[in-house]
């Protein structure tokens, strides 16, 4: 079991700590105690990693909802279509997540970080491919309004 | 993933945490958890010392030798052998820094110590666990909860009395 804490620990450190941000640790730790009491329930070894990954984004927004300061309206945040920033020219991108809804930073790591695709993003997430991309906009408007010159 | 992942925040586990969760892994574990009134820088090095720590604060037992140490996977692998009620059993040891891990080599018997730094290091939380990790072995638990409050409140004496 420690071993697999091991494993998976630096993986779910990013997933939980983009998403949940100051809520990470606890995020990181409900993560792991879900996934050590359930992983008997895991038939296909295989499957692991992206069972892990939705464990880790449920969590993660569970936590982040629990926090007390709200984040801004998502509404504020749509704007005219933007092109895909470069993330790696950012360099703090701690503030601008915590503009996000948690929901939009869950989207984002998915989709930026992880690389999933809409379609798989939308599964995991339960949502449709639309509300993905509509997401995904924002997150990404948030991010190119912040750091345009 | 990419390397922009490395740029975004990512959450912390210490050793507490991570002995949080496998403490709720397993259904037969007894757990308390508590300040040690000892700085972490003392405290730690004290407890990770088993042949000299455990037999002094663990009820249960008389004697434990190191028989073999090696460095392994950024952590201290420890073959030791543990006499308790007159009998010995030998148990693999994953020692880190506030994380000890100790699993007798049967499966029958797991041990796990971990601490952090607590006021700023002038004192240690620390959270001890014993586990019979064995189907239908939860009835267990209350003798074992008994004997982790009792090494508990040991070594809190030693700590306070500066080991």
């Amino acid at each position: 079991m420690d071993a697999l804490v091991r494993e998976l620990m630096p993986y779910v450190s990013r997933v939980c700590g983009a998403i949940a941000l100051d809520r990470g640790d606890d995020a990181m730790q409900e993560t792991f105690i879900a996934v050590l009491r359930n992983i008997k329930s895991l038939r296909q070894p295989a499957a692991l990693h992206g069972w892990v990954r939705r464990i880790a984004v449920r969590e993660s927004i569970r936590a982040a909802r629990g926090r007390r300061e709200d984040p801004v309206d998502p509404s504020v945040l749509v704007s005219a279509p933007v092109p895909p920033i470069d993330v790696a020219a950012v360099i703090d991108v701690r503030s601008t997540l915590a503009s996000l809804a948690p929901e939009q930073r869950a989207v984002l790591v998915l989709r930026d970080i992880d690389g999933l695709s809409e379609t798989e993003t939308a599964k995991l997430l339960g949502i449709a491919e639309g509300t993905v991309k509509s997401r995904l906009h924002r997150a990404r408007s948030a991010f190119a309004r912040r750091w345009e010159p | 993933m990419s390397d922009v992942g490395r740029q975004w925040p990512a959450a912390a586990f210490g050793p507490i945490g991570r002995a949080r969760a496998l403490a709720a892994s397993i259904p037969s574990a007894a757990w308390t958890e508590g300040i040690l009134d000892a700085p972490y820088a003392t405290a730690w090095p004290w407890i990770a010392d088993l042949a000299v720590s455990v037999p002094r604060f663990d009820t249960q037992v008389r004697k434990l030798r190191v028989l073999s140490r090696r460095a392994e996977d950024g952590a201290e692998r420890l073959r030791v052998a543990a006499t308790t009620f007159g009998v010995t059993f030998p148990f693999d040891v994953r020692l880190e820094d506030g994380f000890c891990l100790m699993q007798a080599r049967a499966r029958l018997y797991l041990v796990l110590m971990a601490a952090e730094p607590h006021d700023g290091g002038e004192r240690t939380r620390f959270m001890h666990l014993e586990a019979v990790p064995l189907p239908g072995t939860r009835l267990v638990r209350a003798h074992l909860q008994r004997v982790v409050d009792a090494d508990f409140r040991n070594l809190a004496r030693l700590a306070a009395h500066g080991f």
